[in-house]
């Protein structure tokens, strides 16, 4: 069998410098799994369509399932552990705890990074635009009304801290 | 110090939301290979010859498991009828049953091995559907099932094997003449309803780690029912029940699908062979064809006098069970108990099929039977409502049962005010506003299920160190329902302690304390009253300690606020009361609690059930007369939870089932062709997004106090799903006058049927 040739990456992730070699087949979700054991990103629908292996990448929600690793070089990358500064939870993370945004949690780093590229495109959405934007992101548990509300939360809480 | 009836900040909350949460896929052992099955393409086949020789020699490949590695063991497992295989024997039954599995030093290998695998079949004739499987003369799955019990009924309830048929159990409830009372009836109705299947999809498939060392057995596992796991593997590798130690991480949901032992006898086999640790983390395909809900056709005649009272109702349910029993003769037992609803029927008889077919075994789901029965007899009452001229509401409040009242004579008494919770449901979709718009109608539904199960005991422990701070261990799963942080509320709650004191030990069967499992809502109505009594011990051990420290008479001491209190206003702290008593620098007083409703004859079951969960939905429907597709305007779901420990959790709980039923009613459906599963993932599956949710969905819960668990509480979580469907295609009839028996709703069916009533 050939050895594929290996490629050289670098990227700042969660803030951090890094590098790597990597195959060139590899998904950017194994890589964060499996080689930097990063494994709050889940693993699920594996063909882009759940939304529970969101990461963001320059600023956009992508699904590392079917992101190549190759497409992050001199990107930057935050995973849901680069998410809480200084042991501060994020408001986002802060909301979904209070207002019961998740049950299994399988789907919330996800969701939560999803509801971030949101908030930061926008700061005050309302319910229509919560609902529209996340809607590439499943919740088997919730019934997602509780989610709605913790975004909702989280818009405002944001808002109140910037005031 | 009340710490319960509010919203706790959830104890694995952080965890979660910061992606430190550990579920099985994130675990990773030294030496730890990684397992891949090998599944039939063939619905039904005799294994002639497998050659694994390839296979073995690829390199990385550490073992390949085949049928041979079970001669001399017992490899079936299941619940009642243990007729399914670790690994095919004979013959394969399913298009995805499992061959061979081979465990490697990573996927890809193990994967590219499975592929080196040759195989030979033959081809069987098969069967796909009930009706094909229940023809005289029809292919038999299952030739001779060795391992199979009847269970011990009580009044009204009969089983029955039926050797020689594709039949796997047959239920029977019977009280009352139905035959003499149809005689007596002013109206007759017999409608048949059809129900789809639908898959559980947690979004983390199946997932099992397995390593045996030294004699014993360690398994991390996604699983709802850790201790069934632990015998099921006891019995197949003959290794004592304490030898097997399973331990249950983070859970990403089940809604039954993780019940009783699913991969963990295959991983653990591949284990044994290798001597390392093995992972089988299953594709969201392979957990499509791993279990699944049952499809339902159910035949329902029930007869009435002209003021609307029900008198008779004969019910045949058949269940699409697939290629082997899994629950499937407990999931038809409660079908067919279940099937005359929350209403006053004298006379009933319900014969109930699960029927064994070459397709994906279905199992527990959400409702457990109750989902599809409610669907039959919640569309028929409105259809008799209509025939009758009568307001569909004021039949349902004319029959339902009182609180109070017995749903089978034996039984646990009805204890929801179910009229209240209709009539709360009616008006919140304004049942009685005048000037519908058109196309637009409304629908209400009452339903029922027997919750917390059969026979299900449970075990509790708790534990209090000299510092205040508590252990609470108890063998329910948290599978995000939030029983961890409700169960530390009762804790805290019983012993007047603050509720950051309290732990929730992870769950280990070598420590944990039994429970049969986390299913049939029993987690708060059955385990709970477990953990309370276990807190309560606590607290008596720690007065008599204090008794004897102090010199007094423990019924005169109190504990709270982490102190003894004693004559008039005098108090001990809790770590001087355990130092003195223990002497050196400390120690630990140890409570246990159990729970477990008595054996009764009388009761149908054999067993009263703990309570009754109910749902009662009301929906608000517009229908597209152009493309026939169905909006939910507005969905309200109404449920009791006798007494809410965690208001938002109980919310959560209501309103995720009530999503469930959405997504069946309006596009859930697993759809077969010749046996082979057509859409086998997320793309092809529909399940409900954002964009489905309802312009107003709310839950009401109600708080009756009538439950078995701490403080009245009842439990939750399937109720919301049992009304759903029936509510909506009752609100289609109401918005376009079109009756349409069989879901889900996919718009193609709806304007089919419009236009067969404009013809």
């Amino acid at each position: 069998m050939a050895e594929t040739k290996r490629l050289r990456i670098s990227f700042l992730l969660n803030g951090k410098e890094t590098w790597l070699e990597i195959e060139p087949n590899l998904m950017l979700v194994d890589l964060l799994r499996e080689s930097l054991f990063l494994t709050g990103t889940k693993k699920s629908c594996a063909m882009g369509i759940c939304g529970a292996c969101t990461v963001v990448v320059d600023g956009m929600a992508v699904s590392s399932c079917t992101f190549p690793a190759f497409n992050i070089n001199g990107r930057e990358v935050l995973t849901i552990e680069g998410l809480s500064s200084n042991g501060q939870l994020h408001p986002l993370q802060k909301a979904f705890i209070q207002k019961g945004g998740f049950q299994c949690g399988f789907c919330t780093p996800g969701m939560i990074l999803m509801a971030k590229t949101l908030l930061d495109e926008n700061p005050a959405p309302t319910e229509e635009e919560i609902r529209t934007y996340m809607d590439g992101n499943i919740c088997r548990c919730t019934g997602y009304q509780m989610i709605v509300e913790s975004i909702l939360e989280a818009s405002r809480s944001e808002a109140g801290e910037i005031n | 110090m009340k710490s319960i009836s509010e919203s706790k900040a959830r104890l694995d909350g952080e965890e979660k939301v910061t992606g430190r949460a550990v579920y099985t896929d994130d675990i990773r052992l030294p030496g730890m290979l990684h397992a891949k099955l090998l599944r039939s393409p063939y619905p039904h086949a005799r294994l002639v010859g497998l050659n694994v020789s390839r296979a073995i020699r690829l390199p990385g490949v550490a073992a390949v498991l085949t049928r041979d590695d079970f001669a001399g063991l017992n490899p079936f497992y299941g619940f009642s009828v243990k007729d399914q295989p670790v690994v095919a024997l004979d013959k394969v039954r399913y298009a995805g049953d499992v061959v061979a599995a081979v465990a490697a030093v990573d996927e890809d290998t193990a994967e590219e091995a499975a592929s080196l695998i040759e195989v030979e079949y033959e081809q069987l004739p098969a069967v796909f559907t009930v009706k094909e499987a229940l023809v005289e003369g029809a292919p038999l799955l299952h030739e001779n099932i060795k391992q199979k019990h009847l269970p011990k009924y009580g009044r009204g309830c009969t089983g029955f094997f039926h050797e020689g048929t594709n039949i796997c159990f047959h239920f029977r409830y019977e009280r009352g003449d139905v035959e003499e009372a149809f005689e007596s009836c002013d109206h007759v109705f017999e409608d048949i309803f059809t129900f789809p299947r639908a898959q559980h999809c947690s979004l983390e498939p199946h997932v099992s780690v397995a390593y045996f060392e030294s004699g014993g057995l360690t398994v991390w596992t996604s699983t709802q029912s850790p201790f069934v796991v632990r015998q099921e593997l006891s019995r197949i590798f003959q290794i004592r029940l304490n030898k097997v130690r399973v331990v249950v991480p983070c859970v990403g949901a089940g809604y039954g699908g993780k019940h009783s032992a699913k991969f963990e006898p295959l991983a653990a086999a591949l284990s044994q062979k290798t001597g390392r640790p093995v992972k089988l983390s299953l594709s969201m395909e392979e957990s499509f064809k791993t279990v699944t809900q049952h499809s339902a056709t159910i035949k329902m005649k029930t007869g009435v006098k002209k003021d609307g009272t029900l008198v008779a109702r004969q019910s045949e349910v058949l269940l699409n069970t697939g290629a082997y029993a899994e629950a499937g003769p407990l999931v038809i037992e409660k079908a067919g108990y279940r099937a005359h609803g929350p209403y006053r029927i004298p006379h009933v008889k319900s014969d109930a099929f699960a029927v064994y077919t070459n397709t994906v075994p279905a199992g527990p789901f959400r409702g457990f039977g109750g989902t599809q029965v409610a669907f039959a007899y919640e569309s028929q009452m409105d259809m008799i409502a209509e025939k009758l001229g009568m307001d569909p509401l004021e039949i349902r409040l004319k029959n339902v049962l009182n609180k109070g009242e017995e749903f089978a004579p034996g039984d646990t008494p009805i204890d929801s005010d179910l009229k209240e919770a209709l009539k709360l449901a009616a008006k919140e979709i304004g049942w009685h506003e005048k000037g519908r718009s058109p196309y637009r109608g409304k629908g209400i539904s009452c339903a029922l299920k027997d919750g917390g199960g059969i026979n299900k005991p449970s075990n509790a422990l708790v534990k209090i160190t000299e510092d205040g701070s508590i252990v609470l261990s108890f063998g329910t799963v948290e599978v995000g329902q939030g029983i961890n942080t409700a169960m530390a509320q009762i804790v805290a709650n019983e012993m007047d302690m603050p509720f950051e004191n309290i732990l929730v030990a992870p769950l280990d069967t070598t420590s944990t304390p039994y429970d049969q499992g986390t299913l049939a809502s029993a987690g708060i109505a059955v385990t709970g009253p477990a953990v309370q009594r276990a807190a309560q011990d606590v607290v008596r051990q720690i007065l008599e300690i204090a008794g004897m420290v102090l010199g007094l008479d423990p019924a005169t001491l109190r504990f709270g606020e982490g102190k003894v209190h004693y004559g008039e206003n005098q108090s001990l702290p809790l770590r001087d009361v355990m130092i003195r008593h223990f002497g050196g620098t400390g120690g630990e007083i140890v409570g246990t609690g159990f729970f477990k409703v008595s054996r009764n004859n009388d009761a149908p079951l054999g067993y009263p059930c703990p309570f009754w969960e109910v749902g009662i939905g009301g929906a608000d429907v517009v229908v597209d007369p152009e493309t026939g597709e169905v909006k939910i305007l507005k969905y309200i779901s109404v449920t009791d939870a006798g007494k809410m420990i965690h208001p938002n959790h109980c919310r959560g709980q209501d309103e995720g089932a009530a999503m469930f039923g959405i997504g069946h009613t309006l596009f859930e459906s697993m759809i077969f062709r010749d046996g082979q599963l057509m859409n086998p993932n997320l793309i092809e599956y529909r399940l409900p997004n954002f964009r489905d949710l309802p312009d107003h969905f709310e839950s009401r819960i109600l708080e009756g106090g009538s439950g078995p668990g701490p403080y009245g509480a009842k439990g939750l979580g399937e109720g919301g799903i049992l009304p759903v469907a029936s509510a909506v295609t009752n609100a289609v009839y109401n918005a376009v006058g079109v009756r349409i028996k069989e879901i889900p709703l996919y718009p193609e069916r709806v304007l089919k049927s419009l236009s067969l009533k404009n013809d």
